[in-house]
C-alpha cells in the first residue's frame, strides 16, 4: 500500500529541492507583508542557538565542522567568532564519541547541542541517544537529567544514496525518554530549537536538508528572543473540512502544494504540520479527523512501522475512528533502500502529486 | 564513510568542496614550527626523517613489554627500590577493611541471587586491591563513572550495606534509582558516583564530557578530576578509542583506569587483544600511561595518586592499566569453570591474593593481629546479613514509580495515559480481586495513591 502511494506517481516531479524552494518563496511573498520579515530555515537554526547561548552560560555546541568551518551546512555559522572556542567545539570523527562526551557534560550541568553532521552518521552513536540520554534520568530515580540537543539534517538528501537518505523519526519516536521534534518551516525551527535547548530532557531534533536554503516568512513574535514553541503540539498550516493530511518535515511543503491543487477541483483539505514525533499530537488529529472523516498521512520515512503507521494505530484505538468514512492511507517512501540513479531516487520518495492521489483515493475520486 | 562536504549534488549551494587534506584537524589556520632537519620536514607532523628502514611493534624501546609497576611482593615487603607511599595507619585501616568487607559482601550477594532472591549480581573476587586502591587515591568529590565492578571504592566513599542491600533488592528505599535499575548499578548524587550503565563502554566517552564541565567550572577546575573505570574486555568497544580521543583532543582532567583482569567473561584477554596490554594504547592517543600489578594496594594507590595529580595539573587525560585475576565468575550468569581449570583459580588465590599481600604489611608495620582480624570478619559478616535481612522484608517502590521521571518536566500526555489506564485497573480490582490485592501489597503505599 504504502509503495503504491509511491510508485502511483506517472508524471516524474519537478526536483524535491526545486519544488521545497518553490513553496518557501511563494509562502514568503503571500504572507511578507503581515511582518516583513523572511528567515531561511538556516538563519533561524541559527539564531536560535545564539539567541539561547546568549540566554544561558551552559549551552555549548559541538559535533564535526562545527567551528572553523561554520558546519557541514553552515548551520553554526559565525558561533565561533561570536562564543569562542570552549562554546563552539570541533570533534574528532566519532559520532559515539562526542555524543557520549556531549551526555556526560549534561550530566554534569551543562547544555550540549550535540550536531550530527547527518543523522544517518549517529547511527553511530545510537547506543549512546537511547540508552544512556534516554534512560538514564529514570533509572537514576531523577538524580541525573540529561538536558541535552541531538539536531542535524535527517531524511533523504538528494543524489547520495542509500546510507545518507534515510528517515529516523520513527526509529527514535520509539524511545520513551526521549522528545523528538521534526520541524519544517523557519518559525518550526526557531521555536521549536529554542524550546528543545531550554528542555530539561534529550531531544532529537531532525532537521532536513532539502530546506535549509528555504526562505520562509517569520511573524513579529517569531522574531523575538523568546519566541518559543511547545513541544509535543501540532500545527494545522491550513484549515479544510474534506479531508485531513497529516505530514512532518519536507512533507508538509508537498501536503501544501497538494491542498492548492486539491482546491482547485473543489476539495478542501486540511494540512496538519505535525512538528512534534514524540510526544504525538494525536489530540489535533482526531479533533480534524471529526470535521473531515477521511485521513491521509505524509512522511519521507519507510512504510513498516513508521510514523504513519503510529498515526494510523493511535487513530483506531481512539474515538477518531468512529469519525473516519474511508480507510486511512499513509504516503511514505518506498520500502527499499533509497538508489542513486535520479530516475531511481525520484520514483522512491514521495511528492506533491503522490499526497493528491492518497487524498483523492480517501474521498473515492478517481484520479 | 560519505560527509557531505564531499557530497557533489548538494541543493543548497553551500558548500564549496573542500577536501578533508586541506582542512585537516589540529593543523588549520597555523602553520606548526618545525625544527629545522638536514632532511627536511613533512608538512604536518614533528616526526624526524630517517633513512632506516625499521618497523616497530613496541612503545617501548627494545621492543620491550611495558613493565609493571609493584610497591610490595607477595609477603607485603617492600621490593628493591621501592618507595612505599606516605600511607598513615587509619587510612590503611581503611583500605585494608573495605578489602575484607567487598568479598564478604560479594559471597552473600551472589549466594542470594543463586538461591533466586535477587535478579542478577556481579562480584568483585581477586580485584579488591586494584578497586580500592585506586577508590583511596581519590578525592571523595572527584566524578567518578565505574563500570559495575567497582562497589569497593563506592562502598570507601561512604556507601552503606543498606544502600547496597535495598538497590539490590529494589526496596523503596533505594537510593540510587528507587528500584528502576538492575542489581549492582549503583550510583549516588552525593558520593558523585555516576549510574552505572550497562552497555559496556559508554561511560568512557561520557567521563570525558563530565572532565571538560569540570574544566569550564572555576570551582572544580585544578581541584577535581572525572574518573572512569573499565575492563579490558570493555576496552575493544569503540566508546575506549572515542573516549581516549576526546579527553585528549579537547583536553580535559579525566582518569581512565582500565582493571585487566584477565577474562571479558570467557574471553581470556590474549584474544582480546594481541598488542601489549590497554597500556600500549595511551602514547598512541598522546596520553600519559602507567601500568600497575593490581594486586598490590599499594602500589595501586600510589600510582593513581600521582595519576590524578598530572591528570589534575596539566587539565589532560592518563590512563592507568592494573593487572589482576578474576578469580569469580563473571556474574551470576556465568559459571567460569566451563572455560578455565579450577585450579589455576585457585591456585591464584593461594599465591596471589591481594588482600593476603595487604594483610602480611600491616602485620609487618604492626598495625594489624590475628584477632583483630577474626573480631573484624565476624563483626562484617553480621553487618552484611543484617543489612540483607532488613532489605529483604522492606516493601518495593510505590506503583506511582513507574511512571516518574520518565521525563524531567511536565508528564507528557501519553504517560498521563498510561497511568490513569493503570489507576482505573487498580481502582477496578486492586481491593477486590486475590492476586492483585496481595500483588499490591508489595508496594510501598500499597497502590493508596491510585485508589483515591
Amino acid at each position: 500500500m504504502a509503495s503504491r502511494s509511491a510508485f502511483s506517481r506517472l508524471v516524474p516531479a519537478i526536483t524535491r529541492a526545486q519544488s521545497a524552494r518553490s513553496v518557501g518563496a511563494r509562502l514568503a511573498r503571500g504572507y511578507a507583508s503581515q511582518s516583513g520579515h523572511t528567515m531561511t530555515v538556516r538563519e533561524a537554526l541559527n539564531a536560535a542557538m545564539e539567541e539561547e547561548m546568549l540566554r544561558d552560560e551552559n549551552v555549548f555546541i559541538l559535533g564535526e565542522e562545527v567551528a572553523r568551518y561554520n558546519g557541514a551546512y553552515k548551520v553554526t555559522k559565525g558561533l565561533l567568532d561570536k562564543f569562542g572556542e570552549k562554546r563552539v567545539v570541533d570533534t574528532p570523527i566519532t559520532e559515539m564519541g562526542f555524543a557520549g562526551l556531549a551526555i556526560g557534560s549534561a550530566f554534569a550541568g551543562l547544555r550540549p547541542i550535540c550536531e550530527f553532521m547527518t543523522f544517518n552518521f549517529a547511527m553511530q552513536a545510537i547506543d549512546q541517544i537511547v540508552n544512556s540520554a534516554a534512560k538514564t534520568h529514570y533509572m537514576s530515580g531523577g538524580v541525573l537529567p540529561c538536558p541535552i540537543v541531538f539536531r542535524g539534517p535527517n531524511g533523504a538528501a538528494a543524489g547520495v544514496a542509500a546510507q545518507h537518505s534515510q528517515c529516523y523519526a520513527a526509529w527514535y519516536g520509539s524511545i520513551p525518554g526521549l522528545k523528538v521534534v521534526s520541524p519544517w518551516s523557519s518559525e518550526d525551527c526557531k521555536g521549536l530549537l529554542k524550546a528543545a535547548i531550554r528542555d530539561p530532557n534529550p531531544v532529537v531534533f531532525l532537521e532536513n536538508e532539502l530546506l535549509y536554503g528555504v526562505t520562509f516568512p517569520m511573524s513579529e513574535e517569531a522574531m523575538s528572543d523568546n519566541f518559543l514553541l511547545p513541544i509535543g503540539k501540532a500545527k494545522v498550516e491550513r484549515e479544510g473540512t474534506d479531508v485531513t493530511i497529516v505530514a512532518h518535515s519536507k512533507m508538509v511543503t508537498h501536503s501544501l502544494e497538494a491542498a492548492d491543487e486539491l482546491a482547485k477541483e473543489g476539495i478542501k483539505a486540511e494540512v496538519i504540520n505535525l512538528r512534534s514525533i514524540r510526544p504525538l499530537d494525536i489530540e489535533t488529529i482526531n479533533k480534524s479527523i471529526k470535521k473531515t472523516n477521511r485521513l491521509v498521512t505524509a512522511e519521507g520515512g519507510f512504510p513498516a512501522f513508521g510514523v504513519g503507521s503510529e498515526i494510523c494505530a493511535q487513530v483506531i484505538e481512539t474515538e477518531g475512528f468512529d469519525y473516519l468514512d474511508a480507510p486511512v492511507e499513509r504516503v511514505t517512501g518506498a520500502d527499499v533502500p533509497t538508489p542513486y540513479a535520479v530516475n531511481l531516487e525520484n520514483l522512491t520518495f514521495p511528492d506533491t502529486n503522490s499526497v493528491i492521489k492518497a487524498a483523492k483515493r480517501a474521498l473515492y475520486r478517481t484520479n | 564513510m560519505f560527509r557531505p562536504a564531499r557530497i557533489p549534488r548538494l541543493s543548497q549551494a553551500l558548500v564549496s568542496r573542500v577536501s578533508r587534506v586541506s582542512h585537516a584537524r589540529g593543523v588549520a589556520g597555523t602553520t606548526p614550527q618545525l625544527p629545522q632537519h638536514a632532511l627536511g620536514s613533512l608538512p604536518t607532523s614533528t616526526s624526524p626523517i630517517t633513512s632506516k628502514l625499521h618497523f616497530f611493534n613496541s612503545v617501548m624501546s627494545g621492543e620491550k613489554k611495558i613493565p609493571t609497576y609493584r610497591v610490595i611482593d607477595g609477603a607485603g615487603q617492600p621490593i628493591e627500590g621501592a618507595e612505599v607511599p606516605e600511607i598513615d595507619k587509619a587510612l590503611a585501616l581503611k583500605m585494608y577493611e573495605h578489602m575484607v568487607l567487598l568479598p564478604i559482601m560479594d559471597e552473600t550477594l551472589y549466594n542470594l541471587q543463586r538461591q533466586g532472591r535477587i535478579s542478577f549480581y556481579i562480584t568483585s573476587f581477586g580485584e579488591e586491591a586494584a578497586v580500592i586502591g585506586s577508590g583511596a587515591a581519590l578525592a571523595p568529590d572527584d566524578e567518578v563513572l565505574a563500570q559495575y565492578r567497582e562497589s569497593g571504592a563506592l562502598l570507601f566513599r561512604g556507601f552503606t550495606l543498606d544502600d547496597i542491600m535495598n538497590q539490590c533488592f529494589g526496596t523503596y528505599l533505594d537510593s540510587s534509582g528507587k528500584g528502576k535499575q538492575m542489581p549492582a548499578h549503583y550510583g549516588s548524587k552525593k558520593l558523585h558516583w555516576h549510574t552505572i550503565s550497562s552497555p559496556l563502554a559508554t561511560q568512557i566517552p561520557q567521563a570525558a564530557g563530565v572532565g571538560y564541565a569540570i574544566k569550564r567550572d572555576p570551582n572544580r577546575r585544578g581541584k577535581n578530576c572525572a574518573v572512569v573505570y573499565f575492563g579490558e574486555g570493555a576496552a575493544s568497544e569503540g566508546d575506549f578509542h572515542a573516549g581516549l580521543a576526546l579527553a585528549s583532543t579537547i583536553p580535559t582532567p579525566t582518569l581512565f583506569i582500565a582493571r585487566n583482569n584477565g577474562f571479558a567473561i570467557s574471553t581470556p584477554s590474549t584474544e582480546q587483544f594481541y598488542g601489549d596490554g590497554i597500556a600500549s594504547r595511551g602514547p598512541g592517543y598522546g596520553v600519559h600511561t602507567i601500568r600497575v600489578d593490581g594486586n598490590d594496594v599499594l602500589a595501586v594507590f600510589a600510582a593513581v595518586k600521582e595519576a590524578r595529580r598530572r591528570c589534575i595539573d596539566e587539565g589532560r587525560a592518563v590512563l592507568v592499566e592494573t593487572m589482576t585475576y578474576r578469580v569469580g565468575h563473571h556474574s551470576t550468569s556465568d559459571d567460569s569453570f566451563a572455560y578455565r581449570p579450577r585450579k589455576e583459580v585457585e591456585d591464584r588465590k593461594r599465591l596471589d591474593n591481594p588482600i593476603v599481600r595487604f594483610r602480611l604489611f600491616l602485620e609487618s608495620r604492626g598495625w594489624w593481629s590475628k584477632e583483630e582480624e577474626t573480631a573484624l570478619v565476624k563483626r562484617l559478616r553480621d553487618e552484611v546479613n543484617a543489612a540483607y535481612k532488613r532489605a529483604e522484608k522492606l516493601p518495593k517502590p510505590p506503583v506511582e514509580e513507574m511512571f516518574s521521571e520518565v521525563y524531567g518536566g511536565e508528564m507528557p500526555w501519553n504517560l498521563k495515559e498510561q497511568r490513569e489506564e493503570l489507576k482505573g485497573l487498580i481502582k477496578k480490582y486492586g481491593q477486590t480481586w486475590e492476586p492483585w490485592k496481595s500483588e499490591l501489597k508489595k508496594h510501598k503505599g500499597e497502590g493508596k495513591e491510585f485508589l483515591e
